[in-house]
């Protein structure tokens, strides 16, 4: 059968972000798909070599908006593992609290998309309303909506007092509620479910087998999450994570749901149990340059994040790598398109819920 | 590389259920050419990293990561552009993004991964950007830069 070769994005009415796809078809059926990934290639992990390692974490943050906060994180506690830094115990809850706000606005962010997509507007709109709120709460305690800047190099720049951790809680605890409404026409809505339920299955074993992350792999039945290792303060929540067995776009969908739910049970644990008052350290400074290496994992919205730094007793780092999750999900996304129609293409595309802007650095 | 000890020590990390977290390349800088910004004793901190600063030389790092005990296993290797890097998408379904990456932006050579991508992964202005050239000029242009910065400001003071 003849082939023919589609491109798929960098635009493309169903992507927010500038994903290149060469899709291989044979009549309307997908049989191979090849990606490029580069259109927006800005060299940010290149940028060590003209940045100092104090002024880098700015640069981190800036290598996606959705991710921000938990990228300056992740860069931070690579260099105070590095440094050998403590950060002061209200600062790590400080971090826990914004990281989770952070996947509640990226999986808003999300599930408003991915309604987009498959055409309701106004689910869309409820979505981004209360993203919105979130974002609101990041102004508030950060000063940025996006780009927060809080995170340092042995703490947080800015505290929250215990009255707006209070108000915050509340907030997010209403907004949970309303959320339960939208979450019940995602998925108990007919015209959703005949859209993605059955839709792009990826199952247990083959998620292990193109070494998949975050939501991707957990709506496949795979238990992984770097959040279960207990470090940064996790071991100090009650935490399971959120697991779908269906493997299809509509299960992705669930799992995000349900980690909205879960997230804001977390800011509210993290509020409970971090130790209460003004003017508590928040930051360690460290002295001198950093020499030696690690590797640092956290868990994004989008799933496992991994960055490696080496220093090597300069001002500048030696080597920044960020693997971020859509990167480690491609080869599940090509899997997944394979053999796929064409017109199911964008819904599995978008339940991945890529990030170019991260993949691309 | 002992391709054979190093295959073999992949399919192990297979067997055990590990999964790839990550194939890192890190161009080594010659010590004949420090980072920009370095200080006169930034030689001796980085022969505490343990590198033998060869010229031409590339390090290369293969992550496994296991998720019931969150530990990480590395297999670190120094390679240099002519070498040949085994695949080992064979074991690890992600594995070919990784090495079709490194052997777009580093230039290394990698055998037999299985979904080539034929140099279409990254589209950048600049060929191998990572590879040692590429990165000398940069390196060489800053230093250059700064200087010149330098010597201007030194001027200006004199003047004043």
């Amino acid at each position: 059968m003849k082939r023919t070769i589609i491109p798929f994005g960098p635009q493309h009415p169903v992507l927010p972000e500038p994903l290149v796809l060469d899709l291989i078809l044979e009549d309307e059926r997908v049989v191979d798909a090849v990606p490029t990934i580069g259109y927006i290639h800005r060299g940010l992990e290149m940028m060590v070599e003209r940045v100092e390692y104090t002024e880098m974490g700015f640069v981190a943050e800036r290598i996606c908006g959705i991710c921000s906060f938990m990228h300056g994180m992740g860069y931070c506690v690579s260099l105070e593992a590095i440094m050998n830094v403590e950060v002061p115990e209200r600062a790590r809850w400080l971090r826990i609290i914004w990281a989770e706000i952070s996947r509640v606005q990226s999986h808003l962010l999300w599930l408003g998309l991915g309604a987009d997509a498959f055409g309701f507007e106004n689910l869309f709109m409820h979505c981004w309303r209360m993203r919105e709120e979130i974002l609101d709460i990041f102004e508030k305690t950060t000063g940025g909506r996006i780009i927060h800047s809080v995170n340092r190099i042995g703490g947080v720049k800015r505290d929250v007092s215990d009255a707006e951790l209070a108000a915050i809680v509340v907030k997010l605890e209403e907004l949970g509620k309303a959320f339960e409404k939208t979450a019940n026409v995602f998925g108990k809505d007919p015209s959703i479910r005949h859209r993605l339920s059955g839709v792009g299955v990826l199952s247990a074993d083959d998620a292990r087998a193109v070494d998949a992350v975050g939501p991707m792999a957990r709506a496949s039945g795979v238990v992984m999450d770097t959040r279960l290792s207990g470090t940064y303060g996790y071991d100090q929540v009650d935490f399971e994570p959120v697991t779908e067995t269906a493997g299809d776009c509509l299960a992705r969908v669930v799992v995000r749901m349900r980690e909205v739910q879960q997230s804001i049970g977390l800011v509210r644990q993290a509020v409970e149990k971090m130790p209460k008052g003004e003017g508590m350290p928040l930051e360690n400074k460290p002295r001198g340059n950093p020499v030696g290496e690690t590797y640092t994992r956290l868990e994004q919205p989008r799933g496992e994040v991994l960055y490696y730094v080496k220093a090597n007793g300069t001002k500048n780092l030696e080597r920044f790598r960020a693997r971020t999750p859509t990167f480690a999900n491609i080869p599940a996304m090509i899997k997944l398109v394979r053999g796929c129609d064409l017109a199911d293409v964008p819904n599995i595309i978008l339940t991945i819920d890529p990030c170019i802007s991260c993949t691309e650095r | 590389m002992d391709r054979e000890a190093f295959l073999a020590r992949v399919g192990e990390y297979h067997k055990e259920g590990r999964r790839l977290a990550l194939i890192n390349v890190t161009t080594l800088v010659p010590a004949a050419a420090p980072a920009h910004g370095a200080k006169p004793e930034a030689a001796a901190t980085e022969a505490s990293v343990g590198e033998t600063a060869a010229p031409d030389q590339f390090e290369i790092t293969w992550v496994f990561e296991n998720d019931k005990d969150a530990t990480l296993e590395k297999i670190r290797e120094q390679v240099g552009p002519a070498d040949i890097i085994p695949s080992i998408s064979e074991f690890f379904g992600a594995a070919f993004l990784y090495e079709n990456e490194i052997h777009e932006l580093f230039g290394l050579n990698v055998e037999g991964i299985n979904l080539d991508l034929q140099g279409q992964l990254y589209k950048t202005a600049t060929k191998v950007p990572f590879s040692h050239a590429a990165v000398k000029a940069r390196l060489e242009a800053l230093a250059a830069k700064t200087a010149a910065a330098a010597e201007a400001k030194a001027t200006t003071e004199a003047k004043a």
